[in-house]
């Protein structure tokens, strides 16, 4: 700094700017020679995730690898969620990706038809580590790419849940216990919307289900809307109410070509959703998209209920100063509840100096002994059946009742997420699509977008 | 110095073409690097760019010709038209506001204060980075947390939602790059003003005119050269906004602030459609090329205007 | 008052509307400091506030609960329970390795592109040979061309090159020259009185050394601003590194703060560690400002630069 401070004055005299010029590359070597790590493994593996909720039980998780295979060593980075897939393309193209990742089922499609993904095949066949079928049902499947080959090995899983401020539902006089076995249907919302109405406030403290509320004046919503309306995706927004209304994202899953963004079943769905908004029991999608984000304004108590995903249960539950319970999503006109269920897996990226190490990590990442350790932090349940479980019990020793998400595995409510090809391309048309809609486009825009939708995958 | 060189024609010139005959190879020693420069990162690229929009590229693997494929595409795809759009309103209202606020303020700089200091915090916030900028003001602006609604509700108004709501996401962002550029651009305005005779203005009092008058029958006029040049760089500048919309609404709400470069940096390095991008790049180019055509015909009939 | 109101077409010519304007022209200066200062102080009162509270106390004109966790998260002193506590992402941010990051880029950008505009203007403006004005034109004419344009071909090229990720990647396209830079030290080159270079050539001295003690020199202060002018734009470039130095070995202070935005696990910034980080990245330019502003003011004046 000082020298950086000196080489200013000496350019202010506007002499002498060579010397200048010397002494300020020369602080700039200085400052260059401090920064090489030298590392004393022979081989170097880079592993990224986008959740630094995980990071402590992956980094356990890596140690132990790194104890048990002494000539690997693991780099955890973590890269934020916005900037993952646009830092990871980057990569790829550079030739600088990481040789392990956290990839998602939406995502690896598109990656694998690229030629960037190893095939993991022989991790799971007879001969391979991992037996399939230690896994939750369903989780191991989304993994397999169109070519029949495997590109990874699911890490966890995830559902949604209603999450709730305790001491408003007390104050509202809703016994918690009343949110188990929630009804909804897309005419009148059902008990889910009566007790979405009831636990909703005005400025002069008149709730929503009572005669002159008043829906310009809320100070407390009912429901939350989460900023990102999350697209064609709608995963912690409306997929649980559509999928238990019967609807179902594509003509298949995984590598669905024609969507249902134009099915009845879908258009009453969302409206009614965006309903909440005109009753006054949910912010407009302006106010949503432009201040805190709906976990934010949850623990500020300025939303009673949240949809929510089960990986931000722990961040949700301790960050305001109340109690939060955590209901299962509502029963649907199809006799059941649902909600979507996303396994996040970890890939091997092809151009890897390393692959037999990377492989041994992934095949390390799926053992117990790794997702116990990622169980006890209770922050995911892990894809592993018995590890799931610990994690529960981690769960509920944080005083955390995770009950609500186990209960859609119990059920075998969970719905697969859709697995496509050119998801991003989708999310290009879906997001804006749902923006607009939200906004107060007419829902005939689901129709046109659903044409591009498809344009896509013929 | 005029009369000194007039005063030995002949020996100058016998000395320079003296030194002239040995320069062929030092004509090329100072213009190496520079050309290096222009033929690697400017020229060979421009024809690359233009071989590539007519090819599907991911990067990955080796560019097919596809012909006018990319450019049909184009003429169909909404999100082109509606990014050409979004972009335009914003040169409109961040050159428009951007213009007359730099006037003015140039203005107050030559009438009011003679202070360097003044003059050098107009031109700061020139010098710290768009990203900077625009992330402080994203803040300020934030709908539940921001000061700026804040404000707005001790005066009793409703807060605003500026980067949540579509219709007013755009202007937003064109007003905090008019606080980034405006005091530079005043600067350059100011330059102008100094150089116009104060004895044009002594000329305009003996015959009464009032100070509205004067700006309008003089400073004006004798500004618009000045005005032209800080158009053609300022509206160049202002079409390719990009740092701003990247780091607060990154193109929503509802495709509001999506603009040309946001478009083409996603499709090329989100999606590796590199391609269909560089299809979009060259169209831009000869966007940009016309829109500068036309100001240099402006700025040289002004420039007759005037001499 | 009245006095003068009585007597409006008498006052309209000396000095009362004078007045008025004057007031009014200093309350408008006056608004106008206050409009570019603010942001400047509300980045540093949000850099020392508790992010936990920055929502419930949003209107406190000074730092709510007045802390140095946002500068702790900046420089990674906080432990990682700490941070994602007080609201951070708990990623570790190496605040001073994109500092120097940012450093290294701008100083080769700077050096390189100013020493070689420097002689490619020096040929342009004195020395003669064929071609000349056409080959001129042709390096303007690259002026017209938009950043984005250039940008995918010129990745595709630095990916080729093997230089993604590296700072002669990031450097390159700027280093060797930009139009504008062989335009502006034109201009000067061409004011350096004719006799001063002869008198130096029939002493002996060759076109280099000319150029090196005669016209550097001499041209010390268009050279300092075009350096200064070059060093700014470099250190708040964002497009170009966005686009070639990702990865954390090279990543530019710009980028760092982007990415710094969107990192923590909930989506909602870390308003405190994110006004430090773009206050500190800031103070670099702030402090060449303050040392050489004054030259910088007085001399956009006269160059009518970019």
């Amino acid at each position: 700094m000082t020298q950086m401070s000196r080489s200013i004055r000496m350019t202010r005299a506007g002499r002498r700017i060579g010397l200048a010029a010397v002494v300020v590359t020369a602080a700039t070597l200085a400052l260059s020679g401090c920064a090489s790590a030298a590392s004393d493994r022979p081989v170097e593996l880079t592993y990224w995730m986008w959740d630094a909720n995980q990071m402590d039980g992956y980094q356990q998780c890596l140690d132990a690898f790194e104890d048990a295979n002494p000539t690997v060593g693991v780099h955890l980075e973590q890269v934020g969620w916005n900037d993952y897939w646009t830092k990871l393309t980057t990569g790829l193209v550079a030739e600088t990706a990481p040789d392990v990742f956290v990839n998602h089922p939406q995502q690896f499609g598109t990656y694998a038809d690229l030629d960037q993904l190893l095939p993991l095949d022989d991790l799971v066949g007879p001969a391979g580590p991992v037996d399939l079928a230690d896994y939750q049902p369903g989780l191991a499947d989304m993994w397999v790419g169109q070519d029949g080959h495997r590109y990874g090995l699911p890490k966890d899983w995830s559902a949604i849940g209603l999450f709730y401020n305790a001491d408003q539902l007390a104050d509202a006089g809703v016994d918690p216990a009343t949110l188990e076995d929630l009804d909804w249907n897309p005419r009148d919302g059902g008990s889910y919307e009566r007790l979405i109405a009831h636990l909703t406030v005005d400025d002069n403290g008149v709730r929503g289900d009572e005669a002159g509320f008043d829906r310009a004046h809320v100070k407390v919503y009912g429901l939350g809307l989460n900023r990102n309306n999350n697209g064609g995706f709608g995963e912690t927004q409306w997929s649980f109410l559509a999928l238990a209304d019967g609807w179902s994202y594509a003509d298949r899953n995984p590598w669905g070509t024609r969507f249902s963004y134009d099915d009845e079943r879908f258009l009453e769905t969302v409206t009614w959703w965006r309903g909440l908004i005109d009753k006054g029991y949910m912010p407009t999608f302006t106010v949503a998209s432009s201040g805190m984000n709906d976990t934010d304004a949850f623990a500020a108590g300025r939303y009673a209920m949240i949809t929510q995903g089960s990986w931000n249960a722990r961040a949700i539950a301790s960050a305001g100063g109340f109690p939060v319970g955590i209901a299962p999503t509502p029963i649907g006109p199809t006799g059941s509840r649902a909600t979507v269920t996303t396994a996040l897996g970890d890939s091997v990226w092809a151009g890897t100096k390393h692959p037999e190490e990377a492989k041994r990590l992934v095949a390390f990442l799926a053992t117990p002994e790794c997702q116990d350790l990622v169980a006890k932090q209770a922050r995911v349940f892990p894809a592993l059946r018995g590890s799931s479980e610990l994690a529960a019990a981690a769960f509920a020793d944080q005083g955390v009742d995770v009950s609500a998400f186990t209960v859609q595995q119990q059920e075998g409510t969970a719905v697969p997420s859709p697995v496509v090809l050119g998801w991003t391309r989708l999310q290009e048309i879906m997001g804006p699509t749902m923006d607009a809609f939200l906004a107060g486009a007419d829902p005939d825009t689901f129709e046109k977008a659903n044409r591009q939708v498809d344009a896509i995958f013929r | 110095m005029t009369t000194l060189a007039n005063a030995r024609p002949g020996q100058r010139r016998s000395l320079w073409s003296r030194i002239r005959s040995g320069e062929a190879h030092l004509v090329l020693f100072f213009l190496l690097p520079a050309s290096i420069g222009l033929v690697a990162f400017y020229l060979w690229p421009a024809i690359r760019g233009a071989y590539l929009s007519f090819t599907d590229y991911n990067v990955l693997s080796d560019p097919t010709p596809v012909g006018l494929a990319n450019y049909q595409r184009l003429l169909g795809d909404d999100l082109f038209w509606n990014s050409l759009g979004v972009t335009a309103v914003y040169v409109v209202i961040n050159i428009g506001v951007q213009t007359i606020v730099a006037v003015l303020l140039a203005l107050l700089l030559h009438r009011a204060t003679s202070s360097t200091l003044v003059r050098g915090i107009a031109l700061m916030p020139y010098f710290v980075a768009n990203v900077v900028v625009a992330l402080v003001w994203y803040f300020m602006l934030d709908y539940q947390v921001g000061i700026v609604n804040q404000m707005l509700t001790w005066l009793g108004i409703d807060p605003v939602a500026f980067f949540g709501d579509p219709e007013l996401a755009v202007p937003t962002i064109a007003m905090i790059n008019v606080w980034r550029h405006a005091g530079y651009t005043a600067l350059l305005v100011f330059a102008g003003l100094q150089a116009i005779n104060p004895s044009v203005y002594e000329a305009a009092d003996l015959d009464g005119a009032g100070e509205r008058a004067k700006f309008f029958r003089i400073t004006l006029p004798l500004l618009r050269p000045i005005l032209a040049m800080v158009l053609v760089i300022t509206v160049t500048g202002s079409f390719q906004v990009f740092d701003t919309v990247s780091v607060t609404t990154n193109g929503g709400p509802v495709n509001a602030t999506r603009v040309i470069y946001l478009y083409i940096y996603n499709l090329a390095f989100g999606q590796l459609d590199f391609g269909y991008a560089s299809a979009i790049s060259v169209v831009l180019f000869l966007l940009l090329a016309g829109v500068a055509f036309l100001q240099i015909k402006l700025l040289r009939s002004n420039q007759t205007d005037l001499d | 008052m009245s006095v003068s109101a009585a007597r409006p077409v008498a006052g309209r010519r000396p000095r009362r509307p004078v007045d008025a304007g004057r007031v009014l022209a200093r309350v408008a200066l006056a608004i106008m400091i206050v409009v570019t200062l603010f942001p400047f102080y509300w980045m540093l009162r949000t850099a020392f506030s508790d992010n936990r509270y920055l929502a419930a106390d949003a209107g406190n004109l000074l730092p709510t609960h007045f802390t140095l966790g946002g500068f702790e998260r900046v420089f990674g002193l906080a432990t990682r329970e700490d941070a994602i506590a007080q609201g951070g992402s708990g990623a570790s941010i190496d605040f001073w390795g994109y500092l120097r990051n940012t450093l290294i880029v701008a100083v080769l950008v700077t050096a390189g592109q100013v020493f070689f505009s420097a002689m490619a203007a020096y040929a342009f403006a004195r020395m003669r040979f064929r071609g000349r004005d056409a080959l001129f034109a042709v390096f303007l004419s690259a002026l017209m061309v938009p950043t984005i344009f250039t940008a995918i071909p010129n990745f595709v090229l630095i990916r080729e090159l093997g230089l993604l990720n590296t700072y002669a990647g990031i450097a390159l396209p700027t280093f060797f020259m930009t139009p504008f830079a062989i335009f502006f030290l034109r201009q000067f080159f061409m004011n350096v009185p004719r006799e001063l270079e002869e008198a130096a050539l029939l002493d002996g001295a060759g076109r280099i050394r000319s150029f090196f003690r005669l016209i550097l020199p001499i041209s010390a202060a268009p050279i300092t601003t075009l350096a200064v002018l070059t060093f700014i734009q470099s250190w708040n470039d964002y497009f170009w590194p966005l686009l070639v130095g990702q990865d954390d070995s090279v990543r530019v202070l710009t980028v760092a703060l982007a990415t710094f935005r969107s990192q923590t696990p909930q989506g909602s910034p870390d308003w405190a560690g994110l006004m430090g980080a773009t206050l500190l990245a800031a103070v670099p330019i702030l402090i060449v400002f303050l040392a050489l502003g004054k030259r910088i003011v007085n001399s956009i004046g006269h160059s009518g630069i970019k």
